[in-house]
């Protein structure tokens, strides 16, 4: 699926245009937002590889679709969106199994090594650790920008509902610092 | 807005306060040192997130082709060329400007961690569990420290994760009333420090093996009781 060349509507390999180009500003534009597009991926996906795919398939589907794009100031979270459901996509038609981490995510999330990163590191690894149901909507709060009320609508919950999975999320870093986990009404988001 | 709602929220939303929230932090200090404590995770999850979870940098992964490789003129390539230069020389000057901020300010920084730690367990100053020798001796030896003092002096003790690394926290009697002590042998410091912060005196002094944070309530000057922790703190010969 990387680098689907064939299907490219930008480019083709013998170097000719389809209508556009490097030198079309959505193209710039798009390409701009690569590195964003590949952080939001691989904490997506923990996986660089498959953050690579996500978001060589994602650029693909927003070339055709960028008649959509009214805005070219939303094109971030435009972008990320499209990112988040090729990740879903991608789930769900592989069923993928993406429990193992690559290497240098230590097992148990605390570094060996000290000095100023090691707690950052750690913190990585914790993050990496959430179940999808917490970290999707915590990188896609944090890292993406969106509103509680736009992470309901994407992830087709209610607002409390994903207020309940962004507390739990933290909640369960802050045991990371030695710090008292707040209680938790377990049955709260069920109630949603 | 009761604790529990306000609670959900700030670690839903640590940085948004509504109306009502505020309303209840104003009347509630345990919220409010919630709120503190999520706001602090909240920044370091920030900076967490802001590199890529393997630690590759985006701009480095060039096995995907990019959209537009294919009709890059030769000039196009050669200022690619250099702007890889560029981003390695941006790199290394933020690298090294890291590198000089905490060498420069590492125990102003360490100081607000560990008050940030002591502020995550209020009720800790106000424990008066029995601790046992044995149970202070599990706490203690994996840091490598034995402490001179009675163990009913001791009025709580903990292994906490702090920094990365588990480390003892404990609270001891003294003639100056409870003072927090935490044995932080990852920690190192050139010279003693004194701190005020959040109501709370402390000094970071040096130790064999680290360094030892020694926290009391109130702005008095705690210098003579950290030199007497300091004096319990025995660091066992084996210890690396």
């Amino acid at each position: 699926m990387r680098n689907s060349q064939p299907e490219n509507p930008v480019c083709s390999v013998d170097g000719s245009s389809h209508g556009a180009g490097a030198g079309d500003p959505i193209t710039r534009l798009f390409e701009s937002m690569r590195p964003d597009l590949v952080r939001f991926a691989q904490w997506l996906a923990r996986d660089r590889s498959v953050a690579e795919d996500i978001v060589q398939e994602t650029l693909l589907r927003a070339w055709r679709s960028r008649d959509a794009l009214k805005d070219p100031a939303a094109v971030r979270p435009w972008l990320l969106t499209i990112v988040r459901r090729e990740h879903a996509r991608l789930y769900e038609r592989k069923r993928l199994e993406l429990v193992c981490l690559d290497d240098g995510i230590e097992h148990d999330g605390i570094p060996t090594s000290q000095g100023p990163d090691s707690e950052l590191h750690a913190l990585r690894g914790a993050i990496l650790k959430l179940p999808l149901e917490y970290r999707e909507p915590l990188i896609m709060q944090v890292l993406g920008g969106f509103t509680t009320a736009e992470i309901a609508q994407e992830l087709k919950l209610s607002s409390t509902a994903v207020l309940t999975r962004l507390f739990r999320a933290r909640n369960k870093l802050r045991a990371m610092y030695g710090l008292m986990p707040a209680p938790d009404d377990s049955a709260s988001e069920a109630a949603q | 807005v009761n604790c529990q709602e306000a609670r959900l929220h700030i670690g839903a939303e640590p940085n948004a306060v509504s109306p009502e929230l505020a309303e209840h932090l104003e009347r509630c200090p345990e919220c409010r040192q919630f709120q503190r404590e999520m706001i602090a995770l909240e920044a370091n999850i920030r900076r967490a997130l802001d590199q890529p979870p393997l630690g590759q940098s985006p701009a480095a992964q060039s096995s995907v082709v990019p959209l537009s490789a294919h009709v890059r003129s030769r000039p196009t390539r050669r200022f690619a060329a250099w702007s890889g230069w560029a981003l390695a020389a941006s790199i290394l000057v933020m690298t090294v400007t890291t590198l000089a901020v905490w060498t420069v300010y590492p125990t102003q920084t360490l100081a607000h961690d560990v008050v940030m730690h002591v502020e995550g367990e209020p009720k800790s100053w106000t424990s008066s569990e029995q601790t046992s020798p044995a149970t202070l001796n599990d706490i203690l030896r994996p840091a490598g420290v034995e402490l001179d003092t009675a163990s009913g002096d001791v009025m709580y003790a903990r292994s906490c994760l702090f920094r990365g690394h588990k480390v003892p926290h404990l609270v001891v009697k003294t003639s100056r009333g409870p003072v927090t002590v935490l044995v932080l042998r990852y920690e190192h410091v050139k010279a003693r420090e004194h701190f005020h912060e959040d109501g709370m005196s402390g000094v970071i002094a040096p130790a064999p093996h680290g360094s030892i944070a020694v926290l009391a309530q109130g702005n008095a000057d705690i210098n003579d009781v950290a030199e007497q922790i300091q004096r319990s703190v025995h660091w066992l010969p084996d210890s690396r």
